[in-house]
């Protein structure tokens, strides 16, 4: 039962983390830096 | 019902994938660490489930992946010749089948080791492989911890998910492994961004910090507890309210010795008087047999070379009428630093050593070039190397008792440090390159210069 409980919420967690992260577009590339900071940077 | 659910998780798995083969690599991470084939008994085992994982993981990299500014950096060809000369020694062995058997899991971990920090090329990654393996630790420590509050712990009993003595669900490298997660815990609730700061998120944290501190309480293991304190002695040096800390450190411990089972309290009573110990004892036997054994063989002995010891050693508590002495074969090292010196000699363990080292060194510099910057990532990252390097103290100092040199968790961890570092180099570079480029560029220009 116990593990039953551990692997329910640990999996549902896991599931959950991918699903936003299908959805997120820095996963493969970061964000340019700020507008501020790219003109100082340029 | 749990082998379809989990056989439906990792089909899902290798379904996300497909949109982002990045997901893969954390697939990977999850099926090393769980080990979901052993939990599901009826079609998983029956898969070679790590092998396709790491294939695609591998494959979605070298296909569909981004690799502008990706280095190879020093750890990782520390890693390589680590892996090769581990190689090396394999073929010329001591017990060359008891070698191979041990080689056929290490060599995955240090190539996972060396490949996972090409693609943490961003920030989100680096964060998502943090919650990969914190969750993925989770799913064993909260059934221990769970366990352990309903009375089922006890040293070499107390059952996780499986009944398995390998990777983290051996008990001392479980408690190592739980203590060493928590300030990585800590971090990603406070500076997650998949699941952002929220009342449910450090709920969530802080009942997983305590079913880690369990863990030694649960396996009822040494180690566990020395290392508990040492990461309380860690986070002094970071808190800022060190007076509250001390107090509450006090506190904890009042409060948690008289609810503590008296098998625990008293095996936690032999870390003073190791010498009435067997297991203190057979230890110390073994360590100077490796001493020994380098001595005619300084190149080690491949692994597993500890299966040609015969140690002999005093009990202090032994019986009145015999000599007191016990002889023993084919100890294990007990202890990952002798562990590297017997099996790959004075060269595997110095690389070992400065694979390790440099861990620390490039950590506390990331924390030193960060320390002044108000930037949030910068304060982000910062602490995550503050993390990752309790983290690794941690697994450095259980790693005096355990024999856990090659343990792929731990080289997850490392893989991680190789990125984090990275990442602050990348994205400092830039600023840096202006400050020393920009002056000489303006200078022309300016009044100044014109008179």
């Amino acid at each position: 039962m116990v593990d039953y409980f551990s692997i329910a919420l640990t999996h549902g967690l896991l599931a959950l983390a991918l699903w936003r992260l299908l959805s997120r577009d820095d996963l493969d590339r970061d964000p340019p830096v700020t507008p501020g900071d790219s003109e100082s940077g340029a | 019902m749990l082998n379809l659910g989990l056989l439906g998780f990792v089909g899902g798995l290798l379904a996300v994938g497909l949109r982002r083969p990045f997901l893969w690599v954390l697939a990977y991470i999850y099926i090393d660490v769980v080990s979901p084939q052993k939990i599901a008994w009826a079609i998983l085992p029956s898969i070679p489930i790590s092998l396709i994982v790491f294939l695609a993981a591998f494959g979605g990299w070298l296909v569909a992946d981004d690799k502008t500014g990706t280095r190879f950096t020093l750890r990782q060809f520390l890693l390589t010749l680590l892996l090769l000369y581990c190689g090396y020694t394999t073929l010329t062995a001591d017990f060359p089948d008891a070698a191979a058997d041990k080689w056929s899991w290490v060599w995955k971990a240090l190539v996972f080791a060396i490949f996972l920090p090409l693609t943490l090329r961003t920030r989100l990654r680096i964060e998502a492989t943090a919650l990969a393996l914190v969750l993925s630790a989770a799913s064993i420590v909260i059934s221990a911890g769970v366990k352990t509050v309903g009375g089922g712990g006890g040293y070499g009993t107390l059952q996780s998910l499986v009944a398995d003595n390998n990777g983290l669900y051996e008990g001392s490298t479980l408690s190592m492994a739980a203590i060493a997660i928590i300030p990585l815990v800590i971090w990603l609730a406070r500076y997650g961004t998949v699941f952002p700061r929220h009342w449910t998120v450090s709920l969530f944290a802080g009942a997983l910090v305590f079913a880690c501190l369990l863990i030694p309480v649960g396996t009822q293991t040494r180690t566990g507890l020395l290392c508990a304190g040492l990461l309380a002695v860690l986070f002094l040096r970071t808190t800022r309210r060190r007076a509250l800390w001390f107090f509450l450190m006090g506190a904890a411990l009042v409060i948690a010795v008289p609810f503590l089972p008296q098998s625990y309290t008293e095996r936690m009573s032999t870390i003073e008087n190791h010498q009435a110990d067997e297991s203190a004892s057979t230890r110390i036997a073994v360590w100077s047999w490796t001493l020994d054994y380098v001595a005619d063989h300084p190149l080690g002995g491949g692994f597993n070379a500890y299966l040609g010891n015969q140690i002999r050693y005093e009990r202090k508590d032994a019986p009145a009428g015999g000599d007191g002495y016990v002889v023993d074969k084919a100890r294990a090292y007990h202890s990952a630093y002798f562990e590297m010196l017997g099996e790959q000699g004075w060269p595997g363990l110095l690389l070992w050593l400065l694979l390790h080292g440099l861990g620390i060194v490039q950590l506390e510099l990331t924390r030193i070039r960060l320390r002044k910057s108000d930037d949030p990532l910068d304060q982000s990252d910062r602490m995550l190397a503050t993390a990752l390097q309790q983290g690794h103290l941690v697994y450095l100092f259980g790693a005096l008792f355990v024999g856990i040199a090659y343990q792929p968790f731990v080289y997850m961890l490392i893989a991680l440090q190789i990125a984090l570092v990275e990442q602050v180099r990348r994205r400092r570079q830039p600023a840096r390159r202006f400050q020393r480029t920009g002056p000489r560029v303006m200078r022309p220009l300016s009044p100044g210069n014109t008179a």
